[in-house]
């Protein structure tokens, strides 16, 4: 393996159909990386600041996020990632249902790096998931580099 | 009854004020009649001094032969007639003293003229004689019933004169008497008239304390109203845009997973080829159906309601969301922002073969700019929607202004509206009619929710085949919700 440590995909999602079609596309986009999925913001953010293999103690890392969480919002996951020294630079990809213009701009001012609504068109979703995955593909190299 | 009561005091006030006045006349007129008899007591002094002086002048003149005395003597002679005259004269109105003046006058002539003769006898006949006339004088009793009859007069006048005094004291007593029921009389007055003030302050002060109570307890109500729809309005905002979101999810997965099915059906038809072309036998017709017929069937009925389900979904939001936009007011130019709609609709207004006629001068109006265009575009864009296959569509935009209310109106001559369903083509997802046209059944509701939001109402006339009439009536000048 050249690649050290390759990028840990999280991916807090409590819906379990979206969070399995959101990895079947991964997977069909040619992504291998391990996904973590979290169906709540306490237990995703504990792995992310405390777990071993989380990206604050084992980087490199990238989050989906879903903003509707039974717990917490997930601009709150989001600030916290964005307020921590260790975790700013992990991408964070917001998915979610809500296309409120409010939101997004409310998203990309947190720090959120790309911002994707769930479509209900399914052949859209695929397509924004592959491309997704394509973006993935891109920062990974410059992650590593920036580690290693 | 105060009035009355205020009335009657100050009457009672006057009335024993004319009564006090009156005493003080008689008590005057009384006065003036004590001064009268101390004018007849003097007189009767000055009778009786002269007598006295005309006595003690004669006897002096009898011893002393004194020039002096003679001259005195003179004098009062001429003297005592001038006071019994003056008496006579004073008391004309009294016949006691007119009878003891009628007594006193002979025996004041029977005493003088003995004086006289007397003084007479003392000139003619010098000392020796007048001696003699001295020592054998008989005017001594003559003087004493002189004297007397003048006592008797006095007395009268100093009885008359006590009567009167008594009654002046009488008249004072009574002046006094009224002063005391006048004070009395006023001191009632002004206790009652402050009564009464005080009584119509305090009245006053009570219905103007429940005037405010009742105008800040109306505040209040209001108030509280309107926090309440406030709060009402906001819970449905809410919960609409909470219900389209969180049925949106479900939605992703029916939908994710209906193309999952798609694609696992995929292998399942190649394979059902497959069989057909290498063992027919294999293939029943129970099992060709499912995978040929039933299952794109399924999926493609699946897919289409759930897309449709999303659609009614992002309706409800975009409602929602247009809910919860701010409103902000400003003067628009109608004429500008009408034609403006016209132009904007212009090349489907052609190619459907009709024409839009905006009827200026519109009044203008304070309102919501991008609420109020909505509004208009979205009639307009019915009204060329619905317009009636094989009739010139005409489509007029007109306006007027009533009191403090502004009206517009969208009129076409399309195919209408069925009265029965002029109350539905306002609710969400209800359409009317013939269903050719493309649509959610969303506009009108949109419509009907941003005139609310500006303060106003839409209304339709229409009739089957007889074309339709939209009537926006909206505040003239509106300055948004009423904050709390």
């Amino acid at each position: 393996m050249t690649h050290e440590q390759p990028v840990t995909i999280l991916m807090i999602e409590d819906d379990e159909g979206h969070a399995r079609l959101i990895e079947k596309n991964i997977r069909r986009a040619g992504i291998s990386n391990k996904i973590h999925h979290f169906v709540d913001g306490t237990t995703a953010l504990s792995f992310l600041f405390d777990h071993p293999e989380g990206p604050a103690k084992n980087g490199p890392g990238l989050v989906l996020l879903d903003l509707n969480l039974p717990d917490m919002s997930g601009t709150d996951i989001l600030t916290k990632i964005k307020a921590d020294a260790g975790l700013k630079r992990t991408p964070v990809v917001v998915l979610t249902t809500t296309d409120d213009k409010v939101e997004i701009q409310r998203c990309y001012d947190l720090g959120c790096n790309v911002y994707i609504t769930k479509p209900v068109n399914y052949e859209n979703f695929a397509d924004a998931i592959r491309q997704l995955g394509l973006f993935l593909s891109v920062i990974q190299v410059p992650e590593i580099d920036g580690l290693g | 009854m105060i009035l009355a009561f205020v009335v009657i005091g100050f009457l009672s006030l006057l009335v024993a004020g004319g009564g006090a006045a009156v005493i003080m006349g008689l008590s005057e007129d009384r006065n003036v009649w004590v001064s009268h008899t101390y004018e007849v007591e003097s007189h009767i002094d000055g009778l009786r001094f002269h007598l006295e002086r005309l006595a003690s002048a004669r006897r002096g003149y009898l011893l002393g032969d004194d020039a002096k005395f003679r001259a005195a003597y003179a004098a009062s002679s001429a003297a005592i007639p001038a006071e019994i005259d003056a008496l006579q004269r004073l008391t004309v109105d009294n016949p006691r003293q007119q009878r003891n003046i009628a007594i006193l006058r002979p025996q004041v002539a029977q005493l003088t003229a003995a004086l006289d003769a007397s003084m007479a006898a003392a000139e003619a006949g010098g000392r020796a004689r007048a001696a003699q006339a001295f020592a054998t004088d008989d005017s001594a009793p003559q003087t004493r019933q002189v004297q007397q009859t003048a006592s008797i007069m006095f007395a009268e006048e100093q009885r008359l004169l006590s009567l009167r005094v008594s009654a002046q004291a009488g008249y004072v007593r009574a002046f006094f008497v009224i002063l005391a029921i006048c004070g009395l009389l006023l001191a009632m007055v002004a206790a009652g008239s402050v009564w009464v003030i005080l009584r119509y302050t305090r009245e006053l002060a009570r219905s103007r304390d429940g005037l405010r109570r009742l105008n800040d307890n109306l505040e209040q109500a209001v108030q509280e109203r309107t926090t309440d729809l406030q709060r009402a309005n906001d819970e449905i905002q809410r919960f609409a845009y909470i219900v389209s979101h969180d049925l949106r999810s479900p939605l992703v997965n029916v939908l994710g997973f209906t193309s999952e099915l798609d694609a696992a059906a995929r292998p399942i038809t190649e394979l059902l080829d497959r069989a057909e072309a290498e063992a027919p036998a294999l293939v029943g017709d129970e099992v060709r159906r499912a995978v040929r017929e039933d299952v794109p069937e399924a999926i493609g009925f699946i897919r289409g309601s759930t897309q449709k389900m999303d659609r009614l979904i992002n309706a409800i939001l975009k409602l929602s969301r247009e809910g919860r936009r701010t409103v902000s007011p400003e003067p628009l130019n109608m004429n500008e922002l009408v034609q403006g709609i016209a132009d904007s609709l212009h090349h489907r207004v052609t190619e459907a073969g009709a024409e839009i006629v905006v009827e200026k001068p519109l009044p203008d109006v304070v309102t919501d700019r991008v609420a109020l265009e909505q509004i208009l575009s979205n009639l307009v864009e019915n009204a060329v929607k619905y317009l009636k296959p094989g009739r010139p569509g005409r489509i007029v935009i007109r306006g007027r202004r009533e009191l403090a209310k502004v009206i517009y109106e969208v009129t076409d001559n399309g195919r209408g509206i069925d009265p029965k369903d002029h109350e539905r083509i306002f609710d969400l997802f209800r359409r009317s009619g013939v269903q050719d046209q493309p649509g959610e059944g969303i506009g009108l509701a949109h419509v009907r929710a941003s005139a609310y939001r500006l303060g106003g109402i839409v209304t339709c006339e229409s009739a089957l085949d007889q074309g339709a009439a939209f009537q926006v009536s909206l505040p003239a000048a509106y300055f948004g919700e009423i904050m709390v």
